[in-house]
């Protein structure tokens, strides 16, 4: 996987309501990023931000998940616009 | 494919004795319900011992009427557990526990609509070399999904019996009930690669935990891949601490992946996920991208800044409207056929203490709390609805921007709202949650939560308080919310004082699933209110009849020379005794003696005062025994002849109520859940002295003000 430059690199909660974005790192507590990455939500993973600002709602392969604002502001992603690939 | 080393083709043998199958999934899947749909009404609920995870067992039978016991584990997404609901899991299926028996086989079961996220776990269950069954759930949603499955390529590829499955509607049952009897079952043919920097550590570990920890070769494999996958090797090893050699090869692995920049935890997930890929490549069909789906729709109101807000506090006030109006009759039947079975008793026995104790003690004691199981079923009806229509996780979701501002997470709604019932089933809730400072400090507010005992004291109070036979509801209405009010805000504020203090923590990194909502099953539901019924009723039958014995006992001896009033009589037995030494306590918040013995007997449980005061001044009032216990209480005096009842004690009563820790039963719970009596006791002194302090300042400031 090629590295986006930084400056495309934002927070999942920066990401704005209705946008797809690929997760590229995730950063912070060890257990927290072996759980995200084992619910399928690693890198690589498309992510559709649906709502919120404080506790933020998003859809990864057809799941609905909720991230605190802590969890989403660990999880960075490259923004795709809003026709990136989405799945259910 | 070539078959890998650890996996023999050959049927594994038929066990002699009943054979255990585990039930495992993720959480959502729909384990329950498959659960429930195979064992019907032959559960038994109990609790793995040293933690308060519930441990269901049930009995369900194979096409030749052979009795197999089902094992239903808690929902996890890996085997590399985060909460101890997830250890639970993880330590059954590894076989750790000396109480649970390891499994003999392992029903998987995955969400058809979710299949590749679903069969990691699937994959690390592979891993333990048990013949497993696998559960496709959900097809229908699925086919709505429009999504296609080949089963018969994914049993192909992993070489073990794939059952489709729509479990809420019973389809699929027969098949997999047929599987389940199959006398041999045969191992998973699916092998995957450890990635090549991994490999080697995997078997240098594999070898010293079958040498050193003694484990089977199969189960030692697993292990080391937990022990790899989860970052903290102490959590995966559990109560059983490894052997100082496994631990020293794990070390230098982890030191030497760490100089050359391996990411060793994040690889063996890419590694699985990439195996998972193809399979679901092979599998899986996609006729096109769906819309918006149902839940979609619903989630943009549900989940919405402000309308999300509205249809929550809808639902909390359709619920607690619920729990005082539809409850009435029910309760007030049970407490005309106590009243009828008392006065039963009275003539069929000779007048003495055993008439007495049966009248008084026994059905007066019990009589006064099994009243409260109505209210108690629609509560428990409301949450097992809420669950199953998935609206639970967005409440959740809703609340998480306001637990957030006192440093939890969403995750504790669920013990709080619950908590709202009892703090026990409250407590028990809180092993979902993964950050254990989190946890402590769920447990720790979760009894502030105004509770269904509680409700018995507010609304004799409430009733005491308020003069007049024909009291507008509107104003007991009002004074009950103030008292769940200033319970929830007193957890609240706890709460975030907790997380600034004794528990600091770094702010919560909270996910969670949203299923997608389902209509509920109503089934489930009533499984759920009958178990949550039994327990109650057995606590009443046990815990509550031996109180209430104790406490006329207490109440009735030692016995006063003949001809002395009631009142001398119970101020002379040790329970007067008892509240006479409590009163300088009490005095300040404007109690005396005779509700003193209410506080220490409601110790054991609130409901209790109830059945206490009733005793109490029942035994003042005389021969008229239709007196309604309000009159009695309203007549009460302290020596000096002020009425003992003012609306001003009723109010500091209820607040004491509020916040005093009087409950046997959650701090036996806590003790066990913290694993030792520092966290209960704490509780119990913070608990009871804001209760003290704050009751003494509405006292003396109500004083002071002239009321």
């Amino acid at each position: 996987m090629s590295r986006p430059p930084f400056d495309s690199r934002i927070p999942l909660c920066q990401l704005a309501a209705g946008a797809t974005g690929r997760v590229c790192a995730l950063t912070g507590d060890a257990h927290f990023c072996q759980r995200v990455r084992e619910m399928g939500f690693g890198e690589s993973a498309y992510v559709t931000k649906v709502s919120g600002s404080t506790t933020i709602l998003c859809q990864v392969n057809g799941t609905r998940i909720a991230l605190s604002h802590a969890a989403a502001s660990s999880i960075l992603v490259e923004q795709l616009g809003n026709l990136g690939p989405q799945k259910g | 494919m070539a078959l890998p080393p650890h996996v023999s083709t050959g049927p594994s043998a038929a066990p002699a004795r009943q054979p255990v199958y585990a039930l495992v999934g993720n959480p959502n899947c729909g384990k329950s319900t498959l659960f429930n749909a195979l064992t019907g009404l032959k559960q038994k609920v109990g609790n793995y011992p040293g933690v308060t995870v519930e441990k269901k067992i049930g009995t369900t039978y194979s096409q030749h009427g052979q009795p197999i016991t089902v094992i239903d584990l808690p929902g996890t997404y890996s085997l590399a557990a985060r909460s101890p609901d997830e250890a639970v899991t993880r330590d059954v299926l590894l076989g750790r526990r000396a109480d649970t028996a390891q499994p003999d086989r392992i029903l998987c079961i995955v969400d058809a609509t979710n299949l590749e996220r679903n069969l990691y776990l699937v994959h690390q269950i592979l891993d333990l070399g048990r013949p497993v069954i696998l559960v496709v759930n959900m097809m229908d949603l699925a086919a709505q999904a429009g999504l296609t499955l080949r089963l018969a390529r994914l049993e192909h590829e992993l070489g073990l019996p794939v059952i489709a499955c729509e479990a809420v509607h019973g389809r699929g049952l027969i098949e997999l009930k047929l599987a389940m009897s199959r006398p041999d079952l045969p191992l998973s043919r699916h092998a995957w690669d450890v990635p090549a920097a991994i490999a080697p550590a995997v078997a240098e570990l594999q070898a010293s935990l079958t040498s050193n920890d003694r484990k089977s070769p199969l189960i030692a494999r697993a292990e080391a891949l937990l022990l790899l996958t989860d970052q903290d090797a102490l959590r995966v090893a559990g109560s059983t601490p490894l052997c100082p050699r496994t631990v020293e090869i794990l070390e230098s692995w982890k030191k030497r992946w760490a100089a050359e920049g391996t990411d060793w935890a994040g690889t063996l997930v890419a590694s699985r996920y990439e195996a998972i890929g193809h399979l679901a490549t092979a599998v899986i069909q996609t006729s096109g991208t769906a819309g918006p789906t149902t839940s979609d729709r619903i989630d943009a109101v549900v989940t919405h800044q402000l309308w999300g807000w509205l249809v929550l506090g809808g639902v909390m006030t359709l619920l607690f409207l619920s729990i005082f109006t539809l409850a009435e009759t029910p309760m007030n039947w049970i407490d005309d056929q106590a009243a009828a079975l008392s006065t039963w008793v009275k003539h069929a026995m000779a007048d003495g203490d055993l008439r007495d104790l049966i009248t008084a003690g026994v059905i007066g004691g019990v009589g006064g709390v099994v009243k409260f199981l109505p209210q108690i079923l629609i509560l428990y009806f409301f949450i097992g609805l809420l669950e199953n229509t998935g609206y639970m996780a967005r409440a959740a979701f809703i609340m998480d921007r306001l637990m957030s501002r006192v440093g939890l997470n969403g995750k504790s709604f669920i013990p709080l709202l619950s908590s709202y019932a009892c703090a026990i089933p409250g407590i028990m809730a809180t092993r979902t949650i993964e950050e254990p400072k989190d946890r402590l400090v769920t447990i720790l507010v979760a009894p502030l939560m105004s509770c269904s005992a509680r409700l018995p004291v507010y609304l004799l109070m409430i009733a005491a308080l308020v003069p007049g036979d024909r009291v507008p509801l509107a104003t007991k209405v009002v004074i009950m919310i103030l008292m769940y009010a200033l319970g929830t805000f007193g957890a609240f504020g706890f709460a975030w004082l907790f997380k600034r203090t004794l528990l600091r923590g770094a702010p919560p990194l909270m996910i969670m699933e949203l299923p997608p909502y389902r209509l509920p099953r109503l089934r489930d539901v009533a499984l759920h209110m009958i178990e949550r019924a039994w327990i109650f009723l057995r606590r009443a039958g046990t815990v509550i009849l031996g109180i209430s014995i104790v406490l006329w006992f207490l109440s009735a001896y030692p016995k006063a020379p003949a001809g002395v009033t009631d009142q001398q009589q119970l101020a002379q037995s040790f329970a007067g005794r008892a509240g006479h030494a409590l009163e300088p306590i009490i005095k300040p918040l404007g109690f005396d003696w005779q509700i003193g013995i209410g506080l220490i007997s409601s110790f054991a449980a609130r409901e209790v005062f109830v059945s206490t005061m009733g005793v109490v001044f029942n035994a003042e009032a005389k021969d008229d025994d239709t007196t309604p216990l309000r009159q009695a209480m309203l007549n009460a005096k302290w020596p000096d002849g002020r009425s003992l009842f003012t609306p001003l004690t009723c109010f500091s009563l209820m607040i004491y109520y509020v916040f005093a820790m009087q409950c046997m039963s959650t701090i036996a719970v806590v003790k066990r859940e913290t694993n030792g009596w520092e966290w209960p006791v704490f509780q119990t002194f913070y608990m009871t002295g804001t209760a003290w302090i704050l009751s003494f300042i509405v006292f003396q400031a109500g004083r002071a003000l002239g009321f």
